[in-house]
């Protein structure tokens, strides 16, 4: 190892105990809900959103740490923790794309915690899901504050657990074991891909950090970083459902609803975006790289958005629509339009979250029905949750004005812009994929809030084949007695919502105004900004385009769900709708199928190959055969062994005669 | 006739006949005394010989070794006997072949 | 004079204990856990050094002393056997608890032998006296005499030429007294035989794919106590011997062999993973296991690398941690179902929240979690094999560690998530001793996962 290399780090060195507070605070809270959970009882909530909330002050209170740069090109906040093995050398680096993660994931964080209080009163484990909402937040911290790849990959294996735990919360029902286990598997998939980027990082510059790995990508030569990125993109891929590694996401949807809004919408799916957006200078230097992130990314967006015109269950179709939404974030940070991409993360994280939290104010209302086709009329009965999903509906589909809108505009438009030769096939991706988005969203919303109530109408007129498949609860004489909620509850559901809506609305605005923004300036120094292509079409242009064929995908949704006559004969059109469904896309395009013959299938024969024929009949076998033949040799000796005084006389004469005879005659006589 | 004209070639044909005797008493017959006293004649087979090329080669080694295969014969004579007569206390009659104690 | 000490009185107690036949579990336990934990206080001491003995006892046909004491790399090894000894004590739950702590605690006196012997013909001689309270043990309360003979057989074998190997050693150089010592290097048309007589029965103890086979019978079929000890340190026997002997004296001829060693331990690391993918046997899953990630350390081994040997170490480690740790739960799963099949299973979490978590913990740490030890070791192997060059076995172990992944979580949920099985006896929580036993596995789990530096300085010495 070159002893006289010189090491780049990040931020500005020094002692911030603040970072250190904001990082291991939500541990605090893991540990102490987990610890004493059947002592502390009701306060585990409010206890682990505190621990959240504090750690969310501590983030804003960094925020001029983060966002300073000195003059030797120095961006945000670095602290030196301790060094693992040697080499190896741990810190905490807080810059402005970190800041931005820190605060979705505190300041959403702490807001979901607070809703948590409400949705999950009642449950018998209540502590045990503070402490693991807790230790996710740490580890997601974990994640985005590293100044390294190795701690970024003790992050990201840590989410994963703590996805695990969360999705199989409710262990007791085998989809959830069986989600929580494949959605682990699949994320451990991705950490081998990080992996192996960390051996060739490690290996060209001796170092494992993000200044040292950075400041030389120029030296990897074109192959050995096609390769780190790809490896890069295989553990994003895997985090951010990205094809083909996305199916465990809609499984994901077993766990508890506000675990479905944090994890699985706001933060640690977007985990991706951020690898790709923190080593923009590893893909800034290669095209290839970029056009593959950039293509997988639009292919997501688009099948997920097609799958999700084809879900009934209300968390399913958020859970193929933050697929392919972050299938958009990729496109864009992949293709070199990091402010893009990093934008449609930020809003997505607040109107997703609302869309999430708004359906589990429904699901809580209905006694866990999640199927749309059973709920039906709901404007009336939940006016609140229609405002939140209505907002966030709005927001998702790109109506101008709304958040959405101008994130989702940097990131079309940014196809375009970036790229040696552009990317026009991503850009009308991009396009197509906003309108069916806008169709999906709008079908949930009408088919949920308009019309009669259908909670009542037998499952199998409308077309439900497998109610407990479906989502939907065992009937009710069959449930547990209803759990008694504390008056409350519901308050602290409804007001994170509350809080969100504003965000979802107005929060684009800050995007707004192209190189001038407040937005352009946050990240001015944080990404690389190579030369734009001046494209044909103007954004505004674009804007513009997308914004009629949104408005067509919502007109589409309007006739089919949402006219008075759609409306007035709902039962059969959704039984229709159901039964006529193509294969194709009830099965998701037979990703699972394919997945599982052609990984899962032949793991599980070559075991059973191994452990019932090859170990005890071949290997154990040989040695068996071993130890028989040493058998069968002494039983040969043994039979000369007569115990008969003569016939050892005889074996004596006989062996005397032969000597006698081979002398006399074969050796030529005796001299 | 003077012994010493007796050829060293008689004594080894005398020798082999006595030998082959005393060797055929043992594989064929099957009572312990009879096979003792054929052990015996294969011995004194053997010390023949030594007394013989003693004699030819005027060497005293050959007679000191008839001595020695002497006692040791005794020897061999008195446990064979005594193991003969411990068999026959146990059964009636004495027979080798009734004996195989020694079967692996 | 202590490092003596450290290996006789664990011995004497133990021949005691199995005279004495108590049936007292409370007195047994206590006696043999202060033993373990004085073994291990001697350890900590002994890790400063100057504890060393040696007394000459052959000088012809070459010089040889029983020499003890520690050296940077076999220090952490005694630490991990005393640790495991003092778990698996305390977790014992079999009849006749006398005569099996008894046992237990003479295979830690012997074990210690091995790993502080500083004389190769020591080492040999604690080699084989290590496996007769296995042998015993396997004996007196396995299932069937088959397995104890062939574990015996399989491990003797490896002894025997362990022992020709030494002895050829000897000649060659003139003195077996040489462990710890850097300057001794043997060379000569011999030596690829000697090698290979070492070789092979570092291959079998560990084990490695294809002489295997005795592994998953005996982890199957001994108590879990003693299995622990077995699996978490016997097992390191054979690797240690790879870096402590082959490495130190013969690495010209480590070298031409570590194509051969490279691609068995791959096969082992797949043929493991495979092979655990499938298991009903809960125990036999972590046997599997076993051969998929020792495959990976004697991968690092053969790999010649700093940072790779680095992690052998903390690998070894780790994986003694964390399979004592899962052989005891899985023993307390079996004391409390009467059954480890993993068919019959399943619910237990909801009535058995603490053994759970500890079920939970051991597995994680062996898919090699970031944060425990696994994960370090894992980590810090594969860059250094991949700094060596061999590219392919580190994507093979990443497919292993993928295939780790699936077949821990298969094991965990498969006993503790899902509903409640209505057959099964529903019996109490773990209890306080329970949990003290498997508390210093946890927390050095931890403590290895988040600072495993002390475990790399070793290493230096090996690689030039």
């Amino acid at each position: 190892m070159p002893v006289t290399m010189l090491h780049h780090v990040m931020g500005v060195d020094g002692y911030y105990p603040t970072l250190i507070a904001l990082w291991l605070l939500p541990l605090a809270g893991a540990i102490v809900n987990w610890a004493f959970g059947p002592q502390l009882k009701r306060t585990a909530g409010p206890l682990g959103s505190a621990a959240i909330g504090a750690s969310f002050v501590a983030t804003l209170l960094l925020w001029g740490a983060a966002t300073q740069h000195s003059a030797d090109g120095a961006l945000g906040a670095h602290q030196a923790l301790f060094n693992w093995i040697p080499g190896w050398d741990f810190g905490l680096l807080i810059d402005p794309l970190a800041l931005l993660w820190a605060l979705i994931i505190t300041g959403v964080g702490f807001l979901i915690h607070v809703y948590s209080i409400g949705y999950m009163d009642g449950d018998n484990a209540f502590a045990r899901f503070f402490a693991y909402m807790n230790f996710f937040v740490f580890a997601m911290l974990t994640l985005v504050l590293s100044d390294n790849f190795v701690g970024l990959l003790v992050g990201w294996g840590l989410v994963g657990l703590a996805s695990y735990f969360l999705i199989g919360f409710w262990f007791f029902k085998p989809t959830a074991v069986a989600a929580a286990r494949k959605a682990f598997v699949l994320n451990v998939v991705g950490d081998v891909g990080i992996m192996f980027a960390i051996f060739a990082i490690f290996t060209a510059v001796h170092s494992i950090t993000f200044g040292d790995a950075f400041a030389f990508a120029g030296s990897y030569g074109t192959p050995l970083l096609f390769v780190i990125c790809l490896c890069l993109f295989i553990g994003a891929a895997a985090k951010s459902a990205q094809i083909p590694l996305h199916t465990w996401l809609p499984d994901a949807m077993e766990g508890p609803t506000p675990v479905s809004a944090l994890i699985h919408a706001a933060t640690m799916v977007t985990a991706g975006v951020y690898l790709i957006a923190r080593c923009a200078p590893l893909w800034s230097q290669n095209p290839d790289a970029q056009l593959l992130v950039g293509t997988i990314g639009g292919l997501t967006a688009l099948i997920g958005a097609i799958l999700g015109c084809a879900q009934w269950d209300i968390k399913r179709i958020l859970a193929y629509s933050t697929m392919s939404q972050i299938g958009y974030m990729i496109m864009g940070v992949g293709v070199g339009a990091y402010e893009g991409g990093v934008a449609h993360f930020f809003t997505h994280a607040f109107f997703k979250a609302q869309l999430f939290l708004g359906s589990g104010i429904i699901i809580h209302a209905l006694h866990d029905e999640q199927d749309v086709r059973r709920m039906g009329g709901l404007l009336k009965k939940l006016p609140f949750a229609a405002w939140a999903m209505g907002t966030g509906v709005l927001a998702i589909a790109g109506i101008p004005g709304f958040s959405g809108f101008f994130s989702k505009d940097q990131v079309i438009y940014g196809m375009l812009t970036h790229g040696p030769h552009s990317h026009p096939w991503l850009y009308v991706l991009g396009i197509v994929t906003a309108g069916i988005t806008a169709y999906y969203m709008c079908r949930l919303f009408f088919v949920t809030f308009f019309g009669a109530y259908r909670g009542d109408v037998d499952p199998s007129s409308l077309g439900i084949r497998h109610p407990e498949l479906a989502g939907t609860p065992p009937s009710d004489h069959e449930k547990e007695p209803e759990v008694e909620h504390s008056p409350n509850a519901q308050w602290f559901m409804i007001v994170p919502v509350a809080i969100l809506i504003p965000f979802t609305v107005l929060i684009g605005w800050i995007m707004f105004g192209g190189e001038n923004s407040p937005w352009a300036h946050f990240f001015e120094q944080q990404f690389p900004h190579p030369a734009l292509n001046v494209p044909a079409i103007s954004e505004g242009l674009t804007g513009l385009i997308t914004f009629a064929v949104v408005l067509v995908g919502i007109g589409i949704a309007y006739m089919r769900y949402a006219t008075a006559s759609a409306q007035s004969n709902a039962v059969e059109r959704l039984r229709s709708e159901s039964i006529h469904m193509p294969a194709i896309l009830t099965h998701a395009f037979g990703f699972d199928y394919a997945l599982d013959w052609l990984f899962v299938k032949p793991a599980e024969f070559l075991g059973r190959f191994f452990g019932r024929w090859l170990d005890p009949h071949v290997l154990d076998g040989a040695v068996r055969e071993t130890v028989i033949s040493a058998q069968w040799l002494g039983a040969l000796t043994r039979s000369f062994q007569t115990g008969l005084l003569r016939a050892y006389a005889f074996i004596l004469v006989f062996g005397a005669a032969c000597f006698i005879v081979y002398y006399a005659l074969a050796a030529g006589g005796f001299h | 006739m003077n012994p010493m004209t007796v050829p060293v070639a008689n004594y080894i044909a005398l020798s082999a006949v006595i030998f082959f005797i005393g060797v055929a008493g043992v594989v064929v017959r099957r009572n312990p005394l009879i096979m003792l006293m054929s052990i015996e004649l294969m011995f004194n087979a053997a010390n023949l010989l030594f007394a013989a090329f003693a004699r030819a080669w005027w060497h005293n080694a050959g007679h000191i070794f008839v001595f020695l295969v002497i006692t040791v014969a005794a020897a061999e004579a008195a446990i064979g006997l005594a193991i003969v007569v411990t068999v026959f206390r146990s059964a009636k009659n004495v027979d080798v072949d009734d004996v195989a104690l020694m079967k692996g | 004079m202590l490092a003596l000490l450290i290996i006789l009185v664990p011995i004497a107690v133990g021949l005691v204990m199995l005279a004495v036949k108590s049936e007292n579990v409370t007195t047994s336990k206590a006696t043999g856990a202060i033993v373990a934990a004085a073994t291990f206080a001697g350890a900590l001491l002994m890790q400063s050094g100057g504890a060393e003995i040696s007394i000459r006892w052959l000088s012809r046909p070459f010089t040889s002393a029983l020499h003890f004491g520690a050296t940077g790399l076999s220090i952490w090894l005694v630490l991990l056997l005393s640790i495991c000894t003092f778990s698996a004590i305390l977790a014992v739950n079999v009849p006749r608890a006398g005569a099996f702590i008894g046992h237990l605690l003479i295979l830690e006196g012997t074990m210690l032998g091995l790993f502080l012997a500083k004389d190769l013909l020591v080492f040999a001689l604690f080699w084989d006296l290590m496996l007769l309270p296995v042998f015993f043990t396997l004996i007196g309360w396995g299932r069937h005499h088959a397995t104890a003979w062939r574990y015996f057989i399989y491990n003797f074998a490896g002894g025997l030429t362990l022992l020709l190997a030494t002895a050829a050693f000897g000649v060659l150089y003139g003195s077996t007294d040489v462990i710890g010592r850097s300057d001794v290097h043997v060379i000569g048309s011999w030596v690829p035989w000697i090698f290979a007589g070492f070789a092979f029965a570092f291959l079998v103890k560990t084990p490695v794919w294809p002489l295997h086979t005795w592994m998953p019978l005996t982890y199957a079929d001994t108590p879990p106590p003693m299995v622990a000890v077995v699996s978490a340190v016997q097992s390191k026997a054979g690797l240690y011997g790879f870096i402590a002997i082959g490495l130190a004296f013969m690495p010209d001829y480590l070298r031409d062999a570590a194509l051969l060693l490279i691609v068995l331990g791959a096969i082992s690391l797949l043929y493991g993973a495979f092979t655990a993918l499938v298991q009903t046997d809960a125990k036999r899953v972590v046997a599997y296991s076993s051969l998929s990630h020792l495959g990976l350390i004697v991968i690092a081994i053969a790999s010649f690398n700093v940072i790779a040997l680095q992690g052998a170490l903390i690998y070894m480690i780790a994986h003694g941690l964390f399979s004592a740790a899962l052989f005891l739960i899985l023993g307390y799963v079996e004391s409390r179902e009467e059954t480890r099949s993993l068919t019959r299973l399943g619910g237990l979490g909801a009535q058995n929240p603490r053994l759970a978590g500890a079920l939970c913990i051991a597995a994680l740490a062996a898919l090699g979690l970031p944060g425990l030890a696994g994960f370090a070791g894992e980590i810090v192997i594969l860059t250094g094999v991949f700094q060596a060059g061999w590219m392919w076995s580190v994507i093979v172990a990443l497919v292993a560690i993928v295939l780790a992944s699936a077949y821990m979580l298969r094991l965990y949920q498969g006993i503790m998530n899902g509903p409640q099985v209505a057959d099964l006896p529903v019996r109490p929580d773990l209890s306080w001793l329970e949990g003290i036993a498997v508390a210093p596995l946890v927390a050095a789990l931890l403590l290895v996962g988040v600072n495993p530096h002390a475990l790399t300085t070793f290493a230096q010495g090996f690689i030039r």
